[in-house]
């Protein structure tokens, strides 16, 4: 499932644990570890978090997987550039959700060429 | 009952197993009361049902060979009973294993007083659910309360890295242990440990070096005694057992020594009587041993190469597991890869060192829980129990009860420094830094205050945090997913997400779900694997509701919600939900590794012998030299898949485990090849993909969705002239997928779709349904309702018949 723009803004890391791009390693596992005992007992405040697109529920599972993606120095680059949109940018409402191709024979209509294995 | 915290870590190994203890500042090796730190995983069971564990059941393998077993650990998770004919009694694999466990855990009673509830035991990195949840079933049998798993090769890297201090860059773990093969390439910085990747062979270890060692003897007796022998004759089976552990003691032998001898005095092999008396020298062992080394090897350079590394790029190379002390092993990595072996570290023990670390920063204390219980207000806590964090941070909640209650509350650590003084909020909650001491544990105590101002006692009162490593998330080994009835599968976790994970995806039914009929089943079979097609992925269980058990008959296109959960071991449960009703369905019906007949195997090696015939002809037609080649190595494989189906008409079910997973990787390596020649189309096929979303997206996307295509195009460029085919349809998903955003933003896509989907009447499955439909939308496009036009469309999508094929191939789901 390749996640669309609008998730890829909503979930970026730094916005999942609440982190400035500059933040340091030690900072990141600091505040992970604080968010994830914090949602384990329920914190109001954990409970959500603020991107550019506005509110957003947190759940255990979003931050380690934004704590995974920050540990990685290679894939913490693209979310530093992403990260540093500014805020107030008018961003569009969240597009309708792009509906999997259901029918067999969709992919020709959009003229993806024969459908293929793989 | 001790005073510290006690935590405890189990290797449960294929030969031989381990225990260590870990109190926060040390890790104690568990010694049996023959004063070893080994276990060797056999078991032996008597005619009056009394068990023998460890070194006293393997000298009982020679003399009572029947009712004597080792090796059970392969067979986990596979349901196949072994038999112990003198108690007339038939046990699981996961049941053998639980004596062992027993047998470690009495270890543990008798040398520090107590016996233990929870524990960490340790699993190769490439054990699917079936055998981990078998694992766990062992524990569970073995009397633990709680276990939590690891894979063996984070434990053997928490242990190194804890040993270590500021151990810093990239290194590797090389596990090669009794039959499975691990490679981990992990990297520290600042405290933090980091598993970047693994590779391995679950079919690779001692025992195949083993087996060659074996074959070169009944060579040498065929040759000097003149007899035909041939290792896959089941009539040789306990003569062969026999001779094969004389062969591993003089293998042992020869890590010390030059030569030495294979001595059994008549050996019954079949109907041949054989003083066997073989010279077996160093240079034997290298000869014959080299190969299989040197797929290990090949392994771990695979492994870097594919995070971008050279050998010359690691710090250095732990060694864990028996084999690896072998001469031949350690010049041989020497030479290939050129790295600095890293020493003072036990291979044969790291890995229970490493499980008693974890148990640590899992906060998993070995200690039954005390009989007198703690008196005072309760509270809920959360913090890293091991962290290499200095200032860390802890966290609590008050549990909602009547009584007396804090207002505030202070952190006192043993040796007198206390934190600030923090209020609960209206939450009744709190969140606090500490200090932690480097490399110990730190007790602390909990001091709560009333409004005025009297002590409060708190339960609990007092916990501890041991500064050290941090450990990241472990990682998932495998992607896991759903088959889906068009032989696609749906992701619900790759390959590397941090554990624990849940995720939720709603599907549709394929086909009408009838209630009270037995036979009408809903099936979501769950795989696991690398690839985008269900069948060349591992069925590793399946959930299955039956009509007898729904409360109302489900139409085809009902939508289900699933969800599926690992723990941190990977353990894997699963819950359905049929929206329409709210019913939920949460038993995973099948959990075994799927069985491998002899006969089945064989006619995937027949059909696999076809394909690789048809694709050379191809490979000649077009001059492709490196597909050759490349299938010259399959066809070799093949042979080696054919030695392992003869040894399982033998009655070697591990054997016949290894062929099946050979077919399947073979059918893999061939699919590649296929996409590989079909290169040429996949390449046009970008090309129309990105030709034909570019229009939709320039004029019906955000800019964003302008930026992200556009990285999506770039990315379509980069794998198309690297000739990657999975990044190149990893690309071309994104391309669609933007490109289908846009598209449903065209005022024409919805009537598009709806002609579409009326053309295709004829074959909906609920034709009535169908036509009516197909009347609702030709009225709304009369009014020009777009509205209509998209859920009637919709809607005619859910009546669509599956492929019977597709739908067979993707393990019979249900779903779509
Ligand atoms: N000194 C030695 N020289 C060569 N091989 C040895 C030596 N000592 C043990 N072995 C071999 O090591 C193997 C057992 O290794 P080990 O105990 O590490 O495996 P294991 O942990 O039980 O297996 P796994 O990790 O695959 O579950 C056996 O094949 C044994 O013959
Ligand atoms: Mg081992």
């Amino acid at each position: 499932m390749v996640p669309g723009l609008f998730e890829r803004i909503a979930q970026n890391p730094f916005y999942v644990l609440g982190l400035a791009p500059t933040a340091s390693r030690t900072e990141l596992e600091r505040e992970g570890s604080k968010l994830l005992s914090m949602l384990q007992l329920g914190f109001k405040d954990a409970l959500t978090y603020r991107s550019p697109l506005g509110e957003h529920p947190r759940t255990e599972e979003a931050v380690r997987a934004a704590m995974a993606e920050l540990r990685d120095p290679k894939r913490r680059l693209v979310h530093e550039l992403l990260a540093a949109l500014p805020a107030s940018q008018t961003v569009p409402a969240a597009p309708q959700a792009a509906p999997e191709l259901k029918w067999p024979r969709a992919p020709r209509v959009f003229g993806y060429g024969p459908k293929r294995e793989g | 009952m001790s005073e510290k915290s006690l935590f405890l870590g189990i290797d449960l190994g294929t030969t031989n197993s381990a225990a260590a203890v870990f109190d926060g500042t040390q890790v104690h090796l568990v010694r049996t009361p023959q004063g070893t730190t080994l276990t060797p995983s056999i078991v032996r069971l008597d005619a009056k049902g009394s068990v023998t564990v460890g070194a006293k059941a393997r000298r009982l393998l020679d003399l009572d060979p029947d009712n004597t077993r080792g090796e059970f650990k392969r067979l986990m998770g596979t349901g196949q009973a072994l038999d112990f004919p003198a108690a007339k009694r038939q046990l699981k694999p996961e049941q053998l294993a639980a004596e062992v466990l027993k047998s470690l855990r009495a270890d543990v009673q008798e040398q520090f007083g107590l016996a233990p509830a929870r524990a960490v035991i340790s699993v190769p990195a490439l054990f699917e659910l079936p055998q981990s949840s078998a694992t766990s079933e062992a524990a569970r049998l073995a009397g633990f309360e709680r276990v939590e798993l690891i894979q063996e090769p984070i434990a053997s890297a928490l242990a190194a890295g804890w040993t270590t201090h500021n151990a810093a860059g990239s290194w590797m773990v090389f596990d090669l242990g009794g039959g499975t093969f691990d490679a981990s390439l992990l990297e520290t910085r600042d405290g933090l440990l980091r598993v970047i990747g693994h590779d391995g062979d679950n079919f690779l270890g001692g025992r195949d070096f083993d087996h060659v060692l074996v074959d070169f003897v009944l060579e040498t007796l065929s040759a000097t005694q003149g007899v035909r022998l041939a290792r896959a004759d089941p009539a040789l089976a306990a003569g062969l057992r026999k001779l094969k552990l004389a062969v591993e003691d003089a293998k042992i032998e020869l890590t010390r020594e030059k030569a030495t001898s294979v001595l059994v005095p008549a050996l019954q092999l079949g109907a041949h009587v054989l003083d066997v008396d073989v010279t077996l020298t160093r240079d034997d062992v290298t000869r014959l041993c080299t190969p299989l080394v040197d797929r290990s090897i090949a392994v771990c350079v695979r492994l870097l190469r594919h995070h971008g590394l050279d050998p010359g790029q690691l710090s250095r190379l732990v060694l864990v597991g028996g084999p690896t002390v072998m001469p031949v092993l350690r010049q041989r990595l020497q030479d290939l890869l050129g790295v600095t072996l890293a020493d003072g570290l036990d291979p044969m023990t790291l890995v229970a060192q490493g499980a008693a670390l974890y148990a640590a920063s899992a906060g998993l204390d070995a200690r039954p829980a005390p009989k007198l219980e703690e008196q005072g207000r309760r509270i809920w806590l959360q913090y890293p129990a091991m962290t290499s964090d200095l200032s860390p941070h802890v966290v609590g909640r008050l549990v909602e009860e009547p009584g007396p209650k804090p207002v505030s509350i202070q952190l006192e650590r043993h040796d007198g420094w206390k934190s600030a003084e923090a209020p609960f909020n209206e939450e009744g909650a709190f969140v606090l830094a500490v200090d932690v001491e480097p490399r110990k544990p730190n007790e602390f105590t909990l001091r709560g205050k009333t409004a005025d101002g009297k002590a409060i006692a708190l339960k609990p009162s007092k916990f501890s945090i041991v500064q050290g490593l941090t450990l990241n998330d472990p990682p998932l080994s495998r992607t896991l997913g759903v088959a889906m009835a068009n032989d696609r599968v749906n992701t619900y976790f790759e390959r590397g997400a941090p554990l624990p994970a849940r995720r939720t995806f709603r599907h549709e039914t394929v086909e009408a779900l009838v209630k009270g009929q037995q036979e009408s089943v809903l099936r979501i079979p769950i795989v696991q694997g690398e690839y985008d097609h269900a069948h060349l992925c591992r069925l590793v269980g399946a959930l299955e509701v039956r009509g007898d058990q729904l409360d109302a008959t489900l139409p085809a296109g009902s939508q289900v919600e699933l969800t599926l959960e690992l723990d941190r071991g990977g353990r894997l449960s699963a819950r359905a939900m049929i929206v329409s009703t709210t019913q939920v369905f949460e038993e995973i019906a099948q959990l075994l590794v799927p069985e491998a007949t002899p006969e089945a195997l064989h006619g995937g090696l027949q059909a696999t012998r076809d394909r690789v015939t048809q694709l050379r002809t191809a490979a000649f037609r077009h001059g492709l030299t490196r597909h050759i080649e490349q299938l010259g190595q399959v066809e070799q494989t093949l042979g080696e898949v054919e030695r392992d189906i003869g040894a399982a008409r033998g009655g070697d079910t591990d054997a016949a485990q290894k062929a099946k997973r050979g077919l399947l990787e073979i059918d893999a390596t061939l699919d590649q090849l296929d996409g590989d020649s079909k290169f040429p189309e996949l390449e046009e096929e970008a090309v129309s993909a990105v030709s034909w979303a570019s229009s939709l997206v320039s004029r019906f996307a955000s800019p964003q969705e302008q930026r992200l295509f556009d990285e999506a195009v770039a990315g379509v460029e980069k794998a198309r002239r690297a000739r990657q085919v999975h990044e190149l349809q990893r690309r071309l998903r994104q391309v669609r997928q933007l490109g289908n955003a846009a598209y449903y933003r065209h005022p024409d896509a919805w009537p598009e779709q709806f002609e579409h989907a009326a053309s295709n009447l004829s074959s909906m499955t609920d034709l009535p349904k169908a036509e009516k439909l197909v009347a609702d939308g030709r009225a709304a496009m009369a009014r020009g309702d777009t509205t209509t036009i998209k859920r009637v469309t919709e809607q005619l999508w859910r009546l669509a018949p599956a492929d019977a094929r597709e739908r067979q191939q993707g393990h019979n789901s249900s779903l779509r």
